[in-house]
This record gives C-alpha cells, structure tokens and sequence, in this order.
C-alpha cells in the first residue's frame, strides 16, 4: 500500500502537473476536445519525448524507462485532475499493458517502442463496458484475417496499431491490427520500421506485415486506410475522450502471445485498466471538489458565502470523504499492481466501483454547488461531469466491477 | 531528531536497540513477572520506550522499539514496550498517556504514569459532556475553583460517562473563568474517582445495558497539580485526548485484516478475511447468491477496506505534521457501522426480532446494531465531524456563532434535557 511517495515520486508529480497547467489548461482542452483529432500533437510529443511519460513504466529493454505502476499512476492522477485529451490512456495503460501482458517478445520488441517515445498511437478493443465486440479471426494461408466489428474504441480514429481480440475456432486471441496511418505524417512503417527487430530477429507470425501497411501514404487519417479496416468516429458526450466503432473484413492481423491465450490476458489488461482509470478518476474528482470548494468561498447569497451554509458545508465534507476514500482504494490498486500482488485481481475492480462512483458523486455536486452556473457550458463543470459519466461506464459499471470482485473471493 | 529529551537514545538504530535490550534482560530478567519487575521496566523506560527520557521512556523510533520488543518477547518478558499496544487493549494508554505526555506537568505526570506502564491503571472515564453541553462540548458548565492553597473544589453534572462505576480515574474539564469566552475558562484535570462527592447513577442504554452514568460532583476537592496543561488551557489540552479518541473509533471500525490473517499468509486472504462476518452472515441466510445481497456485500467490504487504507495513510501523514486525513476517519467509519450492523441484523431475518434486554450480549446482532450508534454520536457527532472537515479541512467559512467572544457568564446556556438516571432495574 502507499502510504506516501518518495521525494523523486513528488517531484514526478509536481513536473507533470507544471506541465499539465501550461498544456492541458481549461482553453487548450476546450480546443482540443473541438478539433477532428482530439488530441494535440504538440502536447502528445511534449509528454513523450520532453518528459518521457509514455514510457515511464515500460522496461528499458523496450525503449522505456522501467518505472513502474506508482510512477504511472501519478501521472494519470494528474491527466484526470486536467482532463487531459488524447490517447494516452489507450496507448501507455491499454495497449502497452496488453503487450507486456502477452508475453509475446516479438510484439513488446516490435510495438513498445514507439509507444514509449509517442511515434505509435495504440488501442485496444475492450470487450464489455456496452462496446460490443464481435469478430472473428481466421487463418487463411498461414494468415490471420479479421472480419467482423468493435464498437465504441478508445481513440480507434487516430490509432496506428489497434489490439483487437477475436474468435478463433480454438478459443479467443489478441490480434494486432496496424492500421496504416501515417505517424507524426512519416508514415507507420518508418515508425515501427525504425523499432523493429532487423532481419530474422523476427517473429514467425509476422508474416505479411509490411504489406499489411502497404495502404498508408495518401490515405491519411480518414477512415479506411489498410485495406478492409474501417473506423468511424462517434460523438460522445465526453468530448474529451474519443471513441470510434471498428469494421474490419478480412484484414490482416498478427497474434499477440498465444491465439487461445486470449481470455487470461485480457482479463489482467482489463484489471491493470481498472487500476489506471480508478487513479485517473481520483484526480478528476479531486478536480471537481476543489472547484467546488473554490466556489462555496466566493459565491455570497443571504448575506455570506455559500460555504457557510451547513448543507452545503456538509455536502463538501462527503464529497472529501469520497474523494479521499477513492485515492486510498486507487492506491492499494496501484501498488497491487506495482508488486504484481495476488491482490490485484479484487483490489482492481474494487477501486473501480469506488473511484466511478466518487468521481460521478464529486462532479454531480460540484454543478449542483454551482447553481445556475453550473448548468452552462462556460464554465469547466460539466467537462468534469461528462469525464466522470463516460469514465464510469468505460470498463463496465460499478455493480458490473463489485460482481467481480464478489466472483473473485470465492463468493 | 531534534532538541530534547535522550538525543542519544533516539539515535539507537533498531540494532543498537535489540542489543541494548538483550543487556539490559539479562541483568534484570529473572524469570518472574512480579510487581519489582513490572516497576523496573518503568523506572528502566523499557515498559514505554517510544516516550521521552524523563517520561518513563527512552525516546526511540517506533521501529528500534519494536525491535527492543522482539527481544522482550523472545525472553519471555512480559510488560515491555505497552504503550504502542493497540487502542483497544486499553484506550487510557491513548486518552491519558498521550495527553499527559502532550501537556502534564511532572507531578500530575509522575502520578499516573507509571501506574499506566504497570498496568494497574486500566480503568477511566470521560467527564466531558454535561446536560447542556454535548456538541457545543465548550459551553459546559461545571464549575471548579480554587479555595485556599493548592486545591479545587468541583461542583456540577456530567452526563453520558461510559464506564464511571469502574473508573478509577476521571478527565474532567471544568470552567474555572466565568468571565472569559466560552473556549477560553476551561481547565482540564484528572481526578481520582474515589474523592468524596462523587456520586455515579447508571443511565439504562437503547441496548437494556448500562455502561454509561450520571456523574454529581458536589464539592470534590481536586489537588492543583492535578491540572494537566494551565488553567484556562482545558480546551487545548482536550484536543490531544479527543485526537486519540477519535482515532481509536476510526481505527474500531476499520477491517480486522491484520489480526485475523495469519503472518504469511497472501494479500489476497488478508482482503478476504475482513469480509468473513458478512459472508457467513449471508451463507448462512442462503443468500450468497443474490445478485443484491453480493452487491452490498461487496459495498460494505469496500468501505471497510478503504477505511484501513486511508488510516494507513493518515498514519504516514501524522509522522509528517497535521494531517487532514486524520479526521476523515472517525465520519467514514461510521457508514461502515451501519452498514455492516445492518447487512447482519437483515440477513438474519426474522430471528433478529427476538432480544431479550435483560440479557443484550445473547443477541450480538440486534446489540450490534444498536451500538453502531456510538460511533456517529459519541466523541463528536458525525454532524460536528462534517463542520470541522468543512472549516478545518476544506477552509469553509463558519456560520453564525452568536456566543463568540462573549464572556461565557452572559451567553445562552445550553439547555438541560430532563433527569434520565435510573437504578439497575432488579
Ligand atoms: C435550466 C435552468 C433554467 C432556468 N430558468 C430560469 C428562468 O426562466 N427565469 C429565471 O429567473 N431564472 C431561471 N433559472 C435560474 C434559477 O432559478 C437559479 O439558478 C436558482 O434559483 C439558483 O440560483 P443561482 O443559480 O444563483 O445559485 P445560487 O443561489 O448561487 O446557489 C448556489 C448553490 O448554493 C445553494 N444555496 C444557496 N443558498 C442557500 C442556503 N441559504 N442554504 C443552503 N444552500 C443554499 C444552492 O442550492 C446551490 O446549490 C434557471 C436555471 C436553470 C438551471
Ligand atoms: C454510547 C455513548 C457513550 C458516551 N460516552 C461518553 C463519555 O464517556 N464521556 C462523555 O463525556 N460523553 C460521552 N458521550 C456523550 C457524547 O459525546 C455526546 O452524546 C455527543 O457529544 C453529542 O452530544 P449530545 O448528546 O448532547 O447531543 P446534542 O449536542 O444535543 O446533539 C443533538 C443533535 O444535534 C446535532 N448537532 C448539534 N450541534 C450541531 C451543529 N452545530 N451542527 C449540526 N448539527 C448539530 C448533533 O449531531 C445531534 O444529531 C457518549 C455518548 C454515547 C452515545
């Protein structure tokens, strides 16, 4: 458990949120989160290469800096207090821990990399969380070909290489999709090029993956640029996370780790993002309360500040309770998963029914504290709302994630 | 460390520590445990040795002293090291040691302390609230004042007194300055509750027993060294003694992890085992599978666990300064209270209706659900919780305090709910 972080770990903390607070302030998330994209090249480069967040927790041997879960996790606390924009949860936390988790060195070799120094935007297709997955995976002269469809995918629109699980007819597999955008406008296969294991280092699977981004060039970020893999970005009414559904025909794919080995991977993944989603919410919600607070100090109606009225007062001292109890569940999460405890299976879904619900509960009130004000777009109240509703629903409900945990002590 | 008491004692590493008590045991340690050995450990500071030099202890970290402590116990010695004890083995370590050590001169220190350490002091009690002052704990108003050299008579009533048949011992805070605010006339003592005019009548509980009483103080007379603090300074002197209370009710309601799973033992079992009472209680209602019953189930474990993290980290916190942690414990744990006493009372059923009041502890549950209310009332309500987060923590701004800065002589009084003491029924 955390009790407190060491002097380097604090200082992580302050650099991040120094500069989280020069590029991920209110103005730049509002323009962001209005741009085709969602997120800001500059700050998404700035992260990686300027302060080499991405690749905090990825070992060295693949191109990070081998910290671990606390170091990651103090940076997520701090792009969920700024509701940073962009696809880093889906490329550092998603993705990157479906790689570590597959066992696959040819894969970690070949994509971690460039996920660590911010040249590949990766998702993963979760099962659950009311996106529904169904595809099929079939190996066809020694290939695998996808077919079939992923809805509501984090940042699926600008990924380069998206992690789908798919049927096979021996059990279900993680399959690596690159899609064929062009990075940073060089194009994927300079990128992972760049990274790739040289000559017959390679893996026997890869068969086929250069042509498989022989579609990139001209095709840029629209829809459909390896052939047969479609995205169609959504609206949502968190505009500050995007999502987009998958259609795939018969497209080209490498396993991850073993093609039936699916199911056990999937579920660390899913843990590790519960663990990275609950620590990203806390600081959301610590947001969202210090709004709050902010205000009950300004705001004078009957004569004094709002703040001293009682229901309110207490109302913001259950809000703090919450909040704090969310962190101390995000934390016991975090150095589970740091120490790869035998914990992490319940302490993840237990911090991510806690840290939801805190998070709902500390941006529900913080709009109802702000009265008429809080209903507008002007000001950041309902970003934080929205961020706390798509967040609560992303990996699935809280009731969904207490069944787990019910399900994983033996109940 | 700092300035102070036993610099050099302070320094002992955990190693210097472990030696320094094997030296020490094997002059002193002849295999019986009788009152010459338990006064040696005081007079030693072996019995206390996180507490001052001076204080009966010899000022070490709490990691030598627990390195200290494996050599009492490896011996076979029993008696050393009790003042880390946890709060339940007996809270007076806490409510009176801390205090005294925070604020006691040396006689009032010298009095009690060592009786602590022996364990022949193991019943107090808490002469805090009165009729009229329970929340608004400042405005009470029984009086002490001092009458010729060196001694105070007590007059007044307090109320709510948990344990004072027992109790060997009272912390009473009584106004000893009419004149200044309400805050500002108080002074803290502890009293021996056998001084004459001392008069105790139980007040019969929601749960049929009674633990707690009506105290009458009439002309007690209470020696002045027996003032902890200055007088005047009762209402500071309280903060240390309601700190220590409210941490132990938060640390009560917080998962029995830690005792109950054995050393060795996965972190996976440790989350396991706090969750125990609530699984049999539903396994034994046939309701286990119960998508709702799993669903609390899981809630209620949640609050639990968090509740120990959050002291685990309120902990670290206090070794750095004020921590605003601290007093979020004591609010969250009473939902862990009612939550828990409830799940247990309903999964039991109908059988839960039956109680019998003459004999409470027959029926754990019902009692259970009953007492649950100690810890949202008692020790400040968890309403006086939420307007001290509010203003202290969140810096929130008071209300309205018509009684502020007025001598307490012309504030409204609290007002006296009516005579509620009753003999023990036959
Ligand atoms: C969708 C919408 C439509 C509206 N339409 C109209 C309209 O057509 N015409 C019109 O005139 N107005 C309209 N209003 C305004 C509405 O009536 C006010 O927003 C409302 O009265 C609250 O006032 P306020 O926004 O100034 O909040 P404030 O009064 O500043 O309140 C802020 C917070 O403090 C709380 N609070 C304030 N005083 C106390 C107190 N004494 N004790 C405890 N808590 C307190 C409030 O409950 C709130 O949570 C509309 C508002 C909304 C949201
Ligand atoms: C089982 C038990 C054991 C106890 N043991 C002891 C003991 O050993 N020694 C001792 O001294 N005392 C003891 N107490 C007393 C306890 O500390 C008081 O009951 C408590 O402080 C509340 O005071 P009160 O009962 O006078 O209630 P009141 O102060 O009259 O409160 C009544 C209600 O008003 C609310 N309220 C009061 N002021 C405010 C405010 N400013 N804002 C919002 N709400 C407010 C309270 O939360 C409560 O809900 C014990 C109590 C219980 C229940």
């Amino acid at each position: 458990m955390i009790r407190e972080f060491s002097e380097e770990q604090l200082e992580l903390r302050q650099t991040v949120r120094r500069f989280l607070a020069e590029y991920s302030a209110e103005a730049d998330v509002r323009r962001t989160m209005a741009t085709a994209s969602g997120y800001d090249q500059k700050t998404w480069e700035a992260m990686a290469t300027q302060l080499g967040l991405h690749g905090l927790a990825i070992p060295e041997e693949y191109g990070g800096q081998g910290f671990g879960w606390v170091e990651l996790g103090i940076v997520l606390e701090e792009t969920g207090r700024a509701l940073l924009c962009g696809p880093f949860f889906s490329s550092v936390v998603l993705a990157a821990s479906a790689l570590l988790e597959s066992g696959d060195e040819a894969a970690k070799r070949r994509y971690l990399p460039g996920i660590a120094d911010g040249s590949v935007i990766a998702t993963v297709a979760l099962p659950g969380g009311g996106g529904e997955l169904d595809v099929a995976a079939e190996l066809v002269d020694g290939r695998w070909r996808l077919t079939g469809r992923a809805a509501l995918v984090t940042d699926a629109h600008v990924a380069h290489l998206v992690i789908v699980p798919a049927r096979t007819p021996a059990g279900l597999g993680l399959f690596a999709i690159e899609t064929g955008r062009p990075a940073d406008g060089a194009g994927l296969t300079s990128a992972m090029g760049a990274n790739a294991p040289t000559g017959a280092a390679g893996r026997t699977d890869t068969v086929g993956r250069t042509d498989t981004v022989g579609a990139t060039g001209a095709a840029g970020r629209a829809g459909s640029d390896q052939t047969g893999f479609r995205t169609t970005l959504r609206p949502t009414l968190d505009q500050t996370r995007r999502l987009a559904d998958i259609d795939l025909d018969a497209v080209t794919a490498a396993a991850v780790g073993d093609p039936t080995g699916g199911e056990a991977i999937l579920a660390r993944v899913l843990d590790l993002a519960a663990v990275g989603l609950a620590v990203e919410q806390t600081g959301g919600a610590q947001a969202a309360l210090d709004m709050a607070v902010e205000y009950l100090k300004v705001r004078v109606q009957f004569g004094q500040p709002i703040g001293a009225f009682q229901a309110l007062k207490h109302m913001a001292a259950d809000v703090l309770v919450e909040v704090e109890t969310a962190r101390s569940a995000a934390y016991y999460a975090l150095s589970a998963a740091a120490d790869r405890s035998d914990a992490l299976p319940v302490a993840a879904p237990l911090a991510a029914a806690y840290c939801s619900d805190a998070f709902v509960t500390a941006a529900h009130q913080n709009i109802q504290v702000h009265g008429g004000m809080g209903f507008t777009w002007e000001i950041p109240a309902h970003l934080y709302f929205k961020r706390a509703r798509s967040s609560q629903l992303l990996l699935g409900e809280p009731a969904f994630h207490r069944a787990r945990v019910a399900e994983r002590l033996g109940l | 460390m700092g300035a102070g008491t036993g610099a050099s004692e302070t320094a002992l590493s955990p190693d210097e520590a472990r030696t320094a008590a094997r030296a020490w045991l094997s002059d002193h340690w002849a295999g019986v445990d009788d009152e010459n050995w338990r006064r040696a450990l005081v007079t030693s500071g072996w019995a206390a040795p996180t507490w001052p030099v001076g204080r009966y202890g010899r000022g070490l970290s709490r990691p030598s002293a627990r390195a200290a402590a494996a050599e009492f116990d490896a011996a076979g010695a029993p008696g050393a090291c009790v003042e880390t004890a946890p709060f339940h083995d007996n809270p007076w370590m806490y409510l009176l040691g801390n205090t005294l050590l925070a604020h006691g001169g040396q006689a009032v220190c010298d009095r009690y302390l060592p009786r602590l350490l022996t364990g022949s002091l193991t019943h107090g009690c808490l002469l805090y609230s009165e009729p009229g002052a329970g929340s608004d704990l400042a405005s009470l108003q029984t009086r002490a004042e001092l009458v010729g050299e060196g001694e105070y008579l007590v007059n007044g009533q307090k109320i709510w007194t948990t344990g004072g048949q027992e109790a060997q011992f009272g912390l009473l805070l009584a106004r000893t300055d009419w004149d200044a605010p309400k805050h500002a006339g108080l002074t803290f003592f502890v009293i021996d509750m056998d001084s004459p005019g001392i008069e105790i009548r139980p007040i019969r509980q929601i749960t049929g027993d009674a633990e707690f009483n009506e105290v009458f103080l009439t002309d007690v007379p209470v020696p002045a060294d027996a003032v902890i603090g200055a007088p005047g300074e009762g209402w500071r002197v309280l903060q240390v003694a309601l700190a220590a209370e409210r941490a132990g009710m938060g640390a009560a309601a917080r998962g029995r992890a830690e005792g109950k799973a054995a050393a060795g033992t996965s972190d996976l079992a440790v989350l396991r085992a706090v969750a125990d009472d609530l699984v049999e209680a539903a396994r034994a209602a046939g309701r286990l599978n119960d998508t709702v019953v799993r669903d609390e189930l899981v809630k209620i474990l949640s609050w639990r666990l968090t509740n120990t993290w959050t002291g685990d980290r309120a902990a670290a916190e206090i070794r750095r300064g004020p921590s605003s942690l601290a007093s979020l414990g004591k609010l969250a744990a009473s939902r862990v209270l009612h939550a828990g006493t409830d799940f247990a009372y309903r999964m039991q059923g109908r059988a839960s209706l039956v109680y019998d009041v003459d004999d409470p502890l027959a029926y754990p549950v019902d009692r259970a659900l009953m007492f649950a209310f100690i810890n949202s009332i008692g020790g400040g309500s968890d309403q006086i919780q939420r307007n001290i987060i509010g203003e202290r923590v969140l810096g929130l701004p008071k209300g309205y305090e018509p009684d502020r800065g007025v001598p307490f002589r012309d504030v409204r009084k609290g007002s006296a709910t009516r005579p509620v003491s009753q003999e023990k029924r036959p």
